[in-house]
């Protein structure tokens, strides 16, 4: 996918701007913050399977190499055929030769944000391959020609109205506003791909190294419907979704589906292992596994590594205020939210996305509802601070911090200006808030008033508070 | 590309290399065990919760009633594998309790425009999640709860575990190629997040627990 995620404050500014998104960002985001947090109610082993999945995942970065090696093993001795791509330029010509080799012309894909990485569909139509999306959203997006706005919902950015505009220009379908007959509509007309394509393509949720499975989560069956009919499988999947053994799989299988969408599990859960075996009436002939490092193990090496934890939940972006405010295209690339923030400038170097760090409040929401336990507020501030050593923050901004810094380490300095302050702002603003300042403070006030400094600082209506109490 | 693996794994192991404890060691012990359940009841339960309709008790009761919720989806064809007797059972046995006729998973595959009912009986049960457990162990197809519109699994009792593990134990040590958790029918959310079932795979699905 193009990258665009230096320009996070401008793209900010136009998805606020956007009333269509703001509707659907606060449909959606509170609907699965209130189905995630019920699922989580509702199941009293949920922070033993957290503390569980986080030392088992922790495990896998620490042996990464041993366990991918098993996974590879086992994976070939079923029939399965592995590729291993170092980064996006290899992966898409090694996708497009397992095209043109195979001889496949139709594709049927189910989401995969791994492939959104490495543009996987552009490559595969390089090859003379029409690529269909599966997924209904990843399906109505493609339609409208645009990327996906959130990991587990692509479309949430688009209207019932909008889809039956885009239904009726492509499918040739009657205008409906009935939600049911649309996704009818798309059952119809992807039941046909599924029927005749030579090839399917998946992500996969996780690699389990002691059987070579890969493992899909999916609610709507097209995950399992692209593995079972198609001649030809390809899976693409980042080699950080190792999990040592299948006895692993039933806790993170309890984690995530409650963490993304607060089912207790998904609709579908397919394990594919291998090739399809002498005798079985249904399955690929050909089973190939691309193994996508992108990135991955320089991460590997250094102090993020945990965020090789994540398991595509989104539940980091259903919390965070500023996800909730600008939606998932804000961000500039593939991953959006917290995770999105501290994965991106990682995958593809801070200087290209060092504004992502500074697209958060650091409440912490991100971090509490993480069902691996990845330190992402910590991650966000340490990015800050490696985007400052590296020369990617403006003089003026270090100045200011540096300022703060040296005001806030001093009580007497600012207590004093927070007198002055609290004296000149009931003055000049009769206590409506502060708008319209000159440059740079400009940046602050554009689009929101500064509140007024209180007449009287914090700590002296404290200090009278308490007195009081005494 | 045997190149490329070599320097990946060299990458990796560079990357890996000093983190002391060998591989597992830090890994936590077996999943605690859940309080001891009822496994029926609580499939029951999971099942119904995941939008699934279950059917038990007698087999001439649970039979007509399976033949009036496949004539209120419109079914007019019903399929099961060639080699399972308890589907083909129960298939037939529905006939006189409809507009029912009997065709096949390849027939259905190619194109067959009526309305479909697939019979196939669950390898497994999960009381746990209510989750059909499926595979093609065997050669066995997994057609009647992939294309089918509505889902029909015969569920033996003794089928019935409690947690996951049980269910993928008996498939670690040779996995098939297709190993499925089917629970409830097809649902997307996708459309201004309002749940909608039959997105690609059935629109209902049944469970009639026998034994």
């Amino acid at each position: 996918m193009e990258l665009n995620a230096n320009a996070f404050g401008r793209n900010a500014r136009k998805a606020l701007l956007d009333k269509t998104l703001q509707g659907a960002l606060e449909r959606t985001t509170g609907r699965f913050q209130a189905h995630r947090d019920a699922a989580v109610a509702a199941f009293p082993e949920f922070e033993a399977a957290r503390e569980r999945a986080s030392r088992i995942k922790l495990d896998v970065l620490d042996h990464l190499d041993t366990y991918l090696a098993r996974f590879i093993e086992e994976a070939e001795k079923r029939g399965a055929i592995v590729h291993v791509a170092r980064d996006a330029a290899q992966a898409r010509e090694i996708a497009a030769r397992i095209a043109r080799d195979e001889g496949v012309t139709l594709a049927v894909k189910s989401k995969s944000m791994a492939s959104e990485e490495i543009s996987l569909n552009e490559a595969l139509q390089g090859a003379g391959v029409t690529v269909v999306e599966s997924d209904l959203g990843e399906y109505i997006i493609q339609l409208a020609g645009e990327t996906p706005s959130h990991i587990i919902a692509p479309a949430v950015h688009k209207t019932r109205e909008q889809i039956s505009r885009l239904f009726e220009r492509h499918l040739g379908e009657p205008p409906t506003d009935s939600i049911p007959e649309l996704v009818g509509m798309a059952r119809k007309h992807l039941r046909a791909k599924f029927l005749s394509a030579g090839m399917g393509v998946s992500g996969g949720n996780f690699l389990v190294a002691d059987t070579g499975s890969v493992v899909l989560v999916t609610n709507e069956g097209n995950g399992r419907m692209g593995t079972i009919l198609p001649r030809v499988h390809l899976a693409v999947v980042g080699i950080e979704k190792v999990i040592p053994r299948m006895a692993d799989l039933p806790t993170f299988l309890r984690l995530l589906p409650r963490s993304a969408s607060g089912q207790a599990i998904s609709s579908y859960v397919s394990v594919v292992t291998g090739t399809r075996r002498a005798g079985d009436p249904e399955g690929p002939d050909r089973t190939h596994i691309l193994l996508l490092d992108c990135g991955r193990s320089a991460i590997l090496e250094g102090k993020y590594r945990e965020i090789l934890k994540c398991v595509r939940c989104a539940a980091c972006l259903n919390v965070c205020p500023v996800y909730q405010s600008v939606g998932g295209h804000a961000y500039g690339w593939v991953y959006s939210g917290p995770i999105g923030a501290v994965l991106t400038p990682l995958l593809v170097g801070l200087p290209e996305a060092s504004a992502l760090p500074d697209a958060s409040t650091l409440c912490g929401a991100c971090a509490d509802v993480c069902p691996v336990k990845i330190p992402l507020p910590d991650f966000l501030l340490e990015l800050r601070s490696d985007a400052r050593d590296q020369g990617l923050k403006t003089p003026g901004e270090i100045a200011a911090m540096k300022g703060y810094a040296g005001v806030m380490k001093r009580a007497g300095l600012l207590e004093a200006i927070e007198r002055i302050g609290g004296v000149l702002g009931q003055l000049f603003t009769k206590g409506k808030g502060i708008g319209g300042l000159p440059y740079p403070l400009s940046g602050w006030t554009e689009r929101r008033d500064f509140p007024v400094p209180a007449s009287l600082p914090f700590r002296k209506q404290w200090k009278i508070k308490r007195g009081a109490r005494d | 590309m045997v190149n490329e693996r070599e320097s990946l794994f060299r990458r990796l192991s560079a990357a890996c290399g000093g983190h002391g404890a060998p591989p597992g060691e830090r890994l936590p012990a077996e999943a605690p065990v859940a309080p001891e359940v009822d496994p029926l009841a609580l499939f029951a339960k999971t099942f119904a919760a995941a939008d699934g309709v279950l059917l038990r008790g007698p087999v001439e009761k649970a039979v007509s009633d399976l033949g009036e919720l496949l004539r209120a989806e419109g079914v007019t064809a019903l399929f099961f594998p060639e080699d399972d007797a308890a589907a083909r059972e129960i298939a037939e046995a529905l006939v006189p309790f409809g507009p029912f006729s009997l065709t096949t998973g390849a027939e259905v595959r190619d194109g067959s425009a009526a309305v479909t009912a697939g019979f196939r009986t669950a390898e497994a049960a999960i009381a746990e999640t209510g989750t059909i457990v499926e595979t093609s162990a065997g050669g066995r197809t997994l057609l009647p709860g992939l294309i089918s519109d509505v889902h029909v699994s015969i569920v033996p009792a003794a089928s019935v575990v409690a947690r996951m593990e049980e269910a993928l134990a008996a498939f670690t040590a040779d996995p098939p190629r297709n190993l499925s958790f089917l629970s409830g029918p097809s649902r997307t959310g996708d459309i201004e997040q309002t749940l909608t079932i039959g997105a690609h795979g059935p629109r209902k699905a049944i469970a009639l627990l026998l034994g």
